[in-house]
């Protein structure tokens, strides 16, 4: 299974960043049980800074340091850790970050969609044996909760009100009891020390499952807010462009830093109804237009550019995504878009090139 | 007689932190006398604070003008507050050593221009947001004696700073002199803020010389007292010690200091949210204490501050909601609590000032109803009608209005007096507020927490009803922001019809005026802009408020014969007549046209006729009707055409539809006088004479008439009758 390294297109955070975290290890500050860091030190990882031996330490989240102490004092006690946000507000990537700092693996994940079946929350069958032998612990297929219950580690449950209701209930005996019952066998699993479990969730989008109140009392909540600033957006975008250039093997492009400002620009205003400069205030378009899209339309961008281009990101190559990230609803949003290029983009300084590209896709 | 002793406590006003560590040092030290930083004056009113209850502030002001005042609010945690209490339960004299507010008065600076918080500066340069934080890390959890540490910092802070001189001079040079004076009794324990500190070192300052400098100082007549204050008037008041963002929390740490106290808070906020139905169980204040220990381990602080419980309160409590964090802050960390002064307290300015406008209008307090009739056209009436309007802008409601001048129009206003002994307590709580019947309305008004456009309005008619100047011209503008952001027409035109009135019966001086006209220009616009889009999707009782809406905006038109009579309402009007809108809806408006003459009696009549044809069902077409009479057939006596259509479109109904709308039909006709009932029912069998039913009758004596006649065109003003 296991595979050359060179050949991963992603690899897991706690390899990625192995020489971080050995470095921190060093910290001698009192350690919760079960945890490969102090505290502070898996707040130092994710926000950057040094290591007790001088390395530099990079950063991984641009944002308010309160919220990863509120985040990662939540896992040092007996909570659960509920991160909510609009997409691309980093949720599954401080979550990532977490597990790999403090349990040292971040691949023991349930992905929650509509069709996720509670053997992903707690056990499934290998049924050839089953039949064969009846209910045994051979037979049985332990779920990435069970696992991180067995081995004391933590546990990711992305977009969890993806998953139906009572799928989702079946976590409040694992997080009240911290045991996982096995009525077929006689048995049980007990958590050892240092498991715990982080789970993303997105509020806003639609064809979500609401969170029943008793599972909602497991845990604390963590809001991870949009960026706050536009240099700390352009910030994000640049840095995530840059790994994922990095991971598609994309050359890297000198001019990319003007258009992400663009199209953070563009995402930012149209998001919050009102221009940059606070003046003019323009209708809001029905997608989300979150962080994320912004990333996806500059790694698309850099793609073409890098493929079908001359090598350099010229604006055409991101009219076209961004275009197709505003315009979610062809009749309405369209409108809105026209809308915004006529009044605000035709006469800012700078963006004629930008204009007449976007003016081009949106035919 | 002990040997002379002087220990100097440099502390943070307000800080729970010093409050607690200066009760720690009396205990040890056992002064034989206690100096605080305070007013001169206020020694003749210290004994009193052993039966109040803080929060409080001592109120000093001129004694024949009671507009100029200072406070000096105290709260449990005030340093100040704990060495006056420690003195009074141990019987040691206390002294004032501050610069007489009779000085500070008549040189006219009661602004201070030193750095508020010296104490803030040494936290910041620490790197901490919160110098109570930093004094609680820093300052006690060192342990040991913390004022000689604070003496030695406060030393090394003024060293940087130039020499100070006016006003903070004579203050020091005060503090000093009083501090030399003090000297005789033994042991001396001084408090004042830190920053003061240096400056007390007597053996740098010669006594000749503080005396030179406070030799021939001006004075003023001043009285002092103490008034009741709240914790949220210490958080949003800026005075003598800044203002405090958090007295609640600040209450709370001194009650309650250490790690218990931290449970507590949890169990006080979750019991807040479930009397706010934001379920909330033990559970929550489990792992809420324990996030906000972790976090503050995880802070390297030695225990959880007002920034962790906020943040676990936040993850654990508020479960992504803004809500309960925003209830907590309001609740919890501010606070609401009153302050309490015992009866024999000196008077407050504020009653004395009641009491001189009494005598002024000859009113007395008498504690048994009675009834005034007031003509605001006298100077008397009017001045006696704006001293209840201000102190109904108080919250001291010695007179009810029983008649609301403002919803008459008229000169004449009628008031039930009665004086309850509460309203006195109430008059001293307000007395935070100001020191005159004027300025406490004025403050009132200003600071109640209004935002809807209805609740802005009202106080805008209260402050013009009560001639608060002051007042008028801030709310209005808040008015007209207010105005800009709402979106909801009815609430626009409700707005619109009192602001008509104060616009029209001159309670406005003239510079009030236009604004207040500027205001009601903006509303007309955004009202007649968003008319038609409000118009639509009604339900009944929708339909029927908006009809009673828009008659109400043509009659505040009319009452202040705005410009927009002329077309642009007319045809804000015309839309929704024309339109697809409630039947309601559409009978008011075309009826509005009709009297306002901007339609024509044949345009009204197609416009009805449309309504009541086969192609509108039955029920639409009632409604119309409904809508059209708006509870009176005067119209339809008069008007031939109309009653035919009427009658046409309801005898060619079906059998069914008619059943249908009969109770509709019976509402529109029962609000109808019984003479007009009568009349149509004559008109309609067809036994009247032809001739239009007058509702008198036609044998009338023409003599009697044209006298009646007369009085009625010289009331209306009008010459011939037409």
């Amino acid at each position: 299974m296991s595979q050359p390294a060179g050949e991963i297109q992603r690899p897991h955070a706690e390899h990625q960043y192995a020489s971080e975290l050995a470095a921190l290890a060093f910290d001698d500050r009192p350690r919760p049980p079960g945890w490969l860091l102090a505290p502070q030190a898996v707040v130092t990882y994710l926000l950057g800074g040094s290591a007790p031996d001088g390395s530099v330490v990079t950063s991984k989240y641009v944002g308010s340091r309160r919220l990863i102490e509120i985040a990662v004092a939540t896992l040092a006690t007996d909570r659960a850790l509920l991160l909510l946000g609009v997409p691309g507000t980093a949720k599954t990537w401080v979550s990532e970050h977490l597990a790999a700092a403090i349990s040292g693996d971040s691949t023991l994940l349930v992905q929650g969609t509509a069709g996720t079946g509670e053997e992903s929350i707690r056990y499934g069958w290998n049924y050839a044996r089953l039949l064969a032998d009846g209910p045994s612990e051979a037979a049985l297929v332990p779920s990435p909760v069970m696992q991180a219950m067995r081995r004391g580690t933590l546990v990711r449950l992305e977009e969890m009100t993806r998953m139906s209701s009572d799928v989702q209930d079946a976590l409040i005996t694992v997080l009240s009891e911290k045991t996982l019952p096995i009525p077929e066998l006689g048995d049980e699993v007990q958590a050892a020390k240092g498991f715990n479990l982080i789970a993303t969730a997105n509020d806003r989008d639609r064809g979500i499952n609401e969170v029943s109140s008793a599972l909602r009392r497991r845990f604390n909540t963590v809001v991870l807010p949009l960026p706050a600033t536009p240099d700390e957006e352009v910030a994000i975008v640049e840095r995530r462009v840059a790994d994922l250039g990095r991971a598609l093997e994309l050359p890297a492009l000198p001019d990319a830093d003007v258009e992400i400002r663009r199209v953070v620009t563009v995402f930012r205003e149209l998001r919050s109804g009102v221009t940059e400069d606070g003046r003019t205030s323009i209708k809001v378009p029905s997608g989300t237009l979150s962080t994320a899209e912004a990333i996806s339309v500059m790694t698309h961008g850099l793609a073409l550019a890098a493929h079908f281009g001359d090598g350099s990101l010229a604006i055409d190559d991101v009219a076209a995504g961004i275009v197709g990230a505003v315009v979610k609803d062809p009749v309405h949003d369209s409108v809105i878009w026209r809308e915004y290029l006529e009044t605000v983009v035709r006469d800012r300084a700078g963006w004629g090139d930008f204009y007449v590209a976007c003016r081009e896709v949106s035919g | 007689m002990t040997e002379a002793a002087v220990e100097i406590y440099g502390i943070r006003h307000h800080g729970p932190g010093s409050a607690r560590s200066v009760v720690a040092a009396l205990e040890r030290f056992q002064p034989d006398v206690v100096l605080i930083e305070a007013p001169k004056e206020a020694e003749t009113v210290l004994s009193l604070a052993a039966d109040a209850t803080p929060p409080v502030a001592l109120l000093g002001y001129v004694t024949d003008q009671p507009e100029r005042a200072a406070f000096y609010p105290f709260a449990t945690f005030s340093p100040e507050w704990q060495a006056v209490s420690w003195a009074l339960a141990n019987g040691r004299p206390i002294r004032c050593i501050d610069l007489p507010l009779a000085v500070s008065i008549a040189l006219g600076k009661l602004d201070r221009s030193r750095p508020v918080d010296p104490l803030g500066q040494l936290a910041a340069a620490a790197g901490y947001d919160d110098a109570e934080r930093w004094w609680e890390d820093v300052v006690e959890h060192r342990g040991g004696d913390a004022f000689p540490a604070i003496a030695e910092a406060m030393g090394a802070v003024r060293a940087q700073e130039p020499t100070v001189v006016g006003e903070e001079a004579l203050r020091e040079a005060t503090m000093r002199e009083c501090l030399r004076g003090a000297l005789e009794f033994g042991r001396v324990a001084v408090v004042c803020g830190a920053w003061h500190v240096p400056a007390l070192e007597l053996s740098l300052h010669t006594a000749t010389h503080d005396r030179a400098m406070l030799r021939g100082l001006p004075k003023a007549k001043v009285s002092m007292t103490w008034v009741p204050w709240t914790h949220r008037r210490l958080a949003t008041v800026t005075g003598y010690g800044a203002g405090v963002s958090s007295p609640g929390w600040y209450a709370h740490v001194f009650d309650h200091p250490g790690e218990s106290g931290i449970a507590r808070w949890f169990a006080e906020a979750a019991a807040l949210l479930r009397s706010e139905d934001h379920g909330t169980s033990p559970d929550h204040v489990v792992a809420a204490t324990r996030l906000a220990t972790a976090l503050a381990a995880l802070r390297g602080r030695p225990v959880a501050g007002l920034s962790e419980v906020t943040d676990a309160a936040n993850a654990v409590m508020s479960e992504g909601r803004s809500g309960p964090l925003r209830l907590i802050e309001e609740r919890l960390v501010v606070g609401d609590l009153l302050g309490s002064v015992p009866a024999a307290t000196p008077m407050v300015p504020l009653a004395r000032d009641l009491v001189a406008e009494q005598k002024r209008l000859r009113l007395k307090p008498e504690g048994l109803d009675r009834s005034l009739e007031l003509d605001v056209r006298t100077p008397q009436g009017l001045g006696r009608s704006r001293l209840l309007h201000r102190l109904w802008a108080i919250g001291v409601p010695w007179g009810i209005p029983v008649e609301s001048r403002a919803s008459t129009g008229t000169f004449r206003e009628t008031w039930k007096l009665r004086w309850e002994p509460e309203l006195s307590v109430r008059l001293v709580e307000a007395s935070a507020r100001g020191t005159t019947v004027v300025a406490a309305a004025t403050t009132c008004l200003l600071e109640s927490g209004a935002a809807t456009m209805a609740e802005l309005t009202a106080l805008v008619e209260a402050a013009l009803l009560a001639d608060l100047p002051d007042a008028v011209a801030p709310l209005i503008d808040r008015l007209g922001r207010r105005a800009a952001l709402d979106a909801d027409v009815g609430h626009l035109i409700d707005a619109l019809g009192p602001l008509a009135r104060s616009v029209r019966y001159g309670d406005v001086r003239s510079s009030d005026a236009a604004a207040l006209r500027h205001v009601v220009d903006g509303i007309v616009a955004r009202v007649c802009a968003g008319l038609s889009s409000a118009a639509v999707a009604l339900d009944d009782d929708g339909a029927a408020a908006f009809g009673e809406r828009l008659s109400a905006m043509q009659s505040a038109l009319a009452l202040i014969d705005h410009p927009a009579r002329v077309t642009v309402w007319p045809e804000a009007v015309t839309r929704i007549a024309r339109t697809e809108v409630h039947g309601r809806v559409a009978g008011r408006a075309t009826r509005l046209l009709l009297d306002s003459e901007f339609w024509a009696l044949s345009e009204a009549s197609i416009r009805m006729s449309r309504a009541l044809t086969p192609g509108t069902a039955p029920s639409d077409g009632a409604a119309f009707v409904e809508g059209f009479l708006a509870g009176s057939g005067t119209v339809l006596l008069h008007d031939r055409e109309l009653l035919g259509l009427l009658d046409h479109w309801m005898v060619g109904l079906a059998a069914t539809a008619f059943d249908d709308i009969v109770p509709l039909l019976r509402r529109t006709f029962g609000a109808f006088e019984v003479a007009e009932r009568r009349q149509l029912g004559q008109l309609i069998s067809g036994r009247g004479d032809g001739r239009p039913p007058a509702p008198f009758g036609w044998d009338l004596d023409a003599d009697r008439v044209a006298a009646a006649v007369l009085t009625v065109q010289t009331l209306l003003g009008v010459n011939s009758w037409r």
